[in-house]
């Protein structure tokens, strides 16, 4: 379907004006959606008394720097950004290969309770994590993990799973059987069907489960707050986005700012990994 | 094959050596006795809260914490600003964690009988006791930190709230200051008329520090002390007076219930100081506020007037103590620097950079004197102030929204004064009959 | 063929970390979560100074005669399922519309979309919040609404945080759904533009029963995720709206949780949250069975 003459008949069956019409409401449509955002950048950039002003302009002759600043001139704002990567990225790599290990498992094999745990992985997405909060507390309090990254990895390891191991499943199944049969009689061992055959063939579908993971590491404010309790070296970003939220008059300059900052790195991945996010939602849900 | 198996055994055994540790039965407790330790020397995490214009408070605690460590060889101080709305989750969070809790905290006086029950304050009445400068402690803020006869804290400063009015919108418009409540009433109906722009008193749904004097000066109560506990009296007809007459300043004839019943006190702060109130309640501490705001130079303040003419409707007596930590390795150092914190000099400075009213007696009538911005306010105090119930279920009740709710439940045509009030009584009442 | 696998514990081994880290930190804590549920547990017992006691069903007695209670479920059930169906169809519709349109207003409309993706649900919320405020607002602007309050209204509100809900959840859906589109080949919709179908008759007989089962997953994900709303209700109506007229079930434990600090009857709504959702799940395994189709 990539090869640009199917591309062409299909666009041909498409009359003309209903395609124009089709192409400016989708213009109009991502400029809606993308307004929001666009507000958020915007008012990151205008000077402290235009932001809250009652003649709301939709663009700014005066940029300023101001309110980047505030944010980056907080204590241990490097820190921050350094511990929400480090916190982020080892809850996508782990939890890529240990979902890669458990897919692997229930669709290439057959084995008692094996539909037991499929459903055991779906009813785990379900779990309210704020309910969760106040046991997790606990668990991380009893092995002195409170006040470390750790204690914001490890549940995040644990909510990011059952959607990632969901989610490869598709990936995994859509490998041909023949495949692994010729690999075996080829003389190769399980562990590298696994790791030099199967793996790579997956690796779209990693990626695409990744962004999810990813996400809800990288936005958290629920853990970050309850389970850093005072060590502001092992905050993350979200912290530095909360001091804005003042009790008097939120610091909206300052608000915007650190979600522009936030929000980027995601941004960026996203637009990165864009291609293969499409092509990996696929497959994911096929079977 | 082998692969695999290294990689799950290597994840594995650590993980399992975490389930099994936690396979006891029940929910986490905290073994929250006092620390035996008490260490003369390291590191002092001190949690003070986080203002609305920070920068002179951090100045003046600087200033404590650098003669601190130079008095006391070897102690190190770290201070660390909390936002005031998160507080209790924070505070509660180390309450439950000794390991990373501070030694110092500041805390809202309302919430002393709370976090008493909770075991988390360390009892120093016998340091307070020998502490000189503690005589000058004015009796109402050494009730709040007092809890059964002994103390937990040393009062920080005290709060109270009064009647900030436009000087220039109110002689403008050719009215009179307020001397009663109805003529209150009546005066912020009659401005707001002339000027709809701007809201006559602005009050707010979630203004409860606001409300109270309105239940206090009709003779109302908030709750009776009954045996050793509390009972609502949230819907005694005095009180429902009060009530009544607080929510009538809601509506289009004042201030629109679609944007003031959501607000809380800062809120209304905040519209006076940008000039969108022609009066408001506010505190001494929101004396800074004014001034950076668009008001400066334009706005009085008098006491709130009570119900007949020349009365002072109670106020809430606010504010904030010092305490320690029951948890705390290093008490003694702990109790030195909680002293230094709320000590008389400090408390003056304060009073210079941030307006918060010592809670010295002496001291008081010494900055009373210099700045007399806070004569209305010390007139108040005067006039005799009034404290929220001083039952642990207090801080539940005030974390719950009971008051706002029903003050919400009214100005938006939900309840009427009597059934709002009758569900809060009973609301009220549950959480002073868990409390025991 | 699966005998060539030989060893009955390969599985098990491969499963061994996922096992771990669940039964570690997801089942555990939810066995807490329900055994505190039937405790008298509150601040008092958290922190030590009270033991702890057994209260049978006492809590869920409490919370099943709360007025209020039943009024938040119902609310949570209709604005999960209003959100969830509004997800759906803009997600699906944008997804065909993305198949109609080239190059240029495609990445248009997919960056903006995964920008709104991307962005965490608090700032979305607050970005929300100011574009809708009365005072400093552009929408009241440009709609003259003059200062109308989203938030003083149950309605009003709830449709705001509705629109934030759907705005940062349809791209999930749109782009799966696109990616299905993608995959369906291209004779099968030849055919039926050649039969002359119109674009609706060709998304409901050919389209849609082809994408179904994505349509199954992104409906499944959407009741899950927008069923538990959190931040968007607890920024946008400041935790709950005025008197708690927007509470949903997950705030409202929430807020029984800590700030009232009844950690067991914010347990028991999250016990009885979980169930529903299992209930859910039900239908969904029993809707997959009587396809013939195997997980």
């Amino acid at each position: 379907m990539t090869l640009p003459g199917i591309r062409a008949a299909r666009g041909l069956r498409v009359r003309r004006p209903w395609r124009l019409a089709a192409e400016a409401s989708a213009l109009l449509i991502a400029l809606v959606v993308a307004f929001p955002l666009y507000w958020m950048v915007l008012s990151a950039f205008k000077p402290a008394g235009e932001i809250e002003s009652t003649e709301p302009r939709p663009w700014t002759l005066a940029p300023s720097l101001d309110s980047f600043r505030r944010v980056f001139q907080q204590q241990e704002f490097g820190r921050y950004f350094l511990n929400s990567l480090i916190v982020a990225g080892t809850v996508v790599v782990v939890s890529a290969l240990v979902a890669f290990l458990a897919a692997t498992a229930v669709t290439r094999f057959r084995f008692r309770f094996r539909t037991t745990l499929l459903i055991m992985f779906l009813v785990a997405q379900m779990v309210p994590v704020e309910a969760l909060t106040i046991p997790l507390f606990f668990l991380m309090r009893d092995f002195g993990q409170l006040n470390t990254l750790g204690s914001l990895i490890l549940p995040h390891l644990a909510f990011s799973l059952p959607f990632a191991v969901w989610m490869l499943r598709g990936f995994v199944k859509a490998v041909p059987e023949a495949l692994e049969e010729a690999a075996y009689i080829d003389g190769a061992s399980r562990a590298r069907f696994l790791w030099q055959i199967l793996f790579p063939l997956v690796f779209p579908g990693l990626v695409a489960t990744s962004v999810f993971s990813f996400i809800s590491t990288w936005n958290d404010f629920l853990f970050a707050k309850s389970f850093i309790i005072s060590d502001t070296s092992q905050s993350t970003l979200p912290m530095a986005l909360l001091v804005f939220f003042k009790p008097d008059e939120n610091d909206w300059g300052g608000i915007m700012a650190a979600s522009t900052v936030m929000t980027l790195p995601v941004l960026v991945f996203f637009v990165l990994v864009q291609r293969r996010l499409v092509s990996g939602l696929g497959g994911a849900v096929k079977d | 094959m082998n692969h695999p198996r290294t990689f799950a055994a290597r994840t594995a055994v650590p993980l399992a050596a975490l389930v099994l540790a936690a396979t006891a039965c029940a929910p986490g407790t905290s073994d929250n006795s006092g620390s035996a330790d008490d260490e003369k020397s390291g590191t002092l995490r001190v949690w003070l809260f986080q203002e609305v214009n920070n920068a002179p408070k951090k100045q003046v605690v600087d200033e404590t914490v650098t003669a601190f460590e130079k008095a006391h060889d070897g102690a190190k101080v770290k201070v660390e600003y909390i936002p005031v709305e998160t507080r209790a989750e924070k505070i509660k969070a180390a309450f439950n964690d000794p390991k990373s809790a501070p030694d110092v905290i500041e805390y809202g006086n309302t919430d002393t009988a709370g976090y008493v029950k909770d075991g988390g304050l360390a009892d120093v009445t016998k340091e307070f006791a020998a502490w000189d400068e503690a005589a000058q402690t004015d009796p109402t803020a050494k009730q709040s930190v007092t809890v059964d006869g002994k103390v937990y804290g040393a009062p920080y400063f005290v709060g109270v709230r009064a009647l900030y009015y436009r000087t220039d919108v109110f002689e403008q418009l050719g009215v009179d200051v307020p001397k009663t409540q109805a003529e209150l009433v009546a005066t912020a109906r009659k401005i707001h008329k002339v000027r709809p722009e701007l809201y006559g008193l602005a009050v707010g749904g979630a203004y409860t520090y606001g409300a109270m004097p309105f239940i206090w000066a009709n003779g109302g109560e908030l709750a009776d002390e009954k045996g050793d506990g509390y009972v609502s009296a949230i819907d005694s007809p005095a009180a429902r007076k009060g009530i009544k007459a607080y929510t009538s300043l809601f509506g289009d004839t004042n201030c629109p219930a679609a944007k003031c019943a959501a607000m809380g006190g800062n809120d209304t702060v905040t519209a006076f100081a940008a000039g969108k109130a022609a009066m408001a309640i506010g505190g001494d501490f929101s004396h800074q506020a004014m001034e950076d705001g668009k008001v400066k130079g334009k706005y009085a303040v008098v006491p709130l007037p009570g119900v007949k003419a020349g009365e002072i409707a109670p106020a809430f007596a606010g504010g904030n103590n010092i305490g320690v930590l029951r948890s705390t390795s290093h008490r003694t150092l702990a109790v030195d620097l909680m002293k230094q914190l709320a000590g008389k000099d400090t408390q003056r400075e304060l009073f210079a950079g941030m307006g918060f009213l010592p809670t010295y007696t002496d001291v008081r009538d010494e900055v009373a004197k210099k700045e007399p911005f806070v004569a209305p306010f010390v007139k108040t105090l005067g006039a005799g102030a009034k404290f929220v119930p001083a039952s642990p279920a207090w801080a539940k009740i005030d974390a719950s929204l009971v008051l706002p709710t029903m003050f919400q439940e009214i100005v938006s045509g939900r309840k009427d004064v009597k059934a709002a009030s009758g569900d809060a009584a009973r609301k009220m009442d549950d959480a002073f009959g868990a409390a025991g | 063929m699966r005998s060539v696998h030989g060893a009955r514990w390969t599985p098990w081994l491969y499963l061994a970390p996922a096992l771990v880290l669940l039964g570690g930190l997801l089942v555990y804590p939810i066995y807490q979560l329900g055994l505190i549920s039937f405790l008298e547990y509150t601040q008092a017992q958290v922190s030590g100074g009270e033991p702890t006691t057994f209260q049978g069903l006492a809590n869920y007695q409490h919370l099943f005669s709360d007025s209020q209670f039943w009024q938040v479920l119902l609310a949570t059930v209709l604005f999960a399922a209003a959100c969830v169906v509004s997800t759906l169809l803009v997600g699906c519709a944008l997804a065909v519309l993305l198949t109609r349109v080239r190059a240029v207003p495609r990445l248009a409309l997919m960056l903006a979309a995964l920008g709104a993706w991307a962005t965490p649900a608090i700032t979305g919320s607050t970005v929300w919040m100011f574009l809708f405020d009365p005072d400093f607002g552009p929408v009241n602007k440009t709609l003259g609404l003059g200062d109308f309050s989203w938030t003083y209204g149950r309605y009003s509100a709830f449709a705001l945080v509705l629109l934030e809900v759907v705005w940062c959840s349809f791209p999930f859906v749109m782009v799966t759904v696109y990616a299905g589109i993608r995959a369906i080949p291209g004779e099968v919709l030849e055919a039926a533009s050649l039969d002359g179908a119109s674009q609706w008759r060709t998304w409901r007989s050919v389209m849609a029963p082809m994408l179904r089962p994505i349509l199954v997953v992104v409906t499944i994900q959407s009741i899950i995720w927008d069923f538990k709303v959190f931040t968007q209700i607890y920024v946008m109506t400041n935790g709950g709206g005025i008197a708690g007229q927007n509470l949903v079930l997950n705030v409202y434990a929430y807020q029984k949780a800590f700030a009232g600090s009844e950690y067991s009857l914010g347990s028991a709504i999250g016990v009885v949250m979980l169930v529903i959702l299992l209930a859910v799940t039900l239908v969904y395994l029993r809707l997959m069975r009587r396809e013939g189709r195997e997980l």
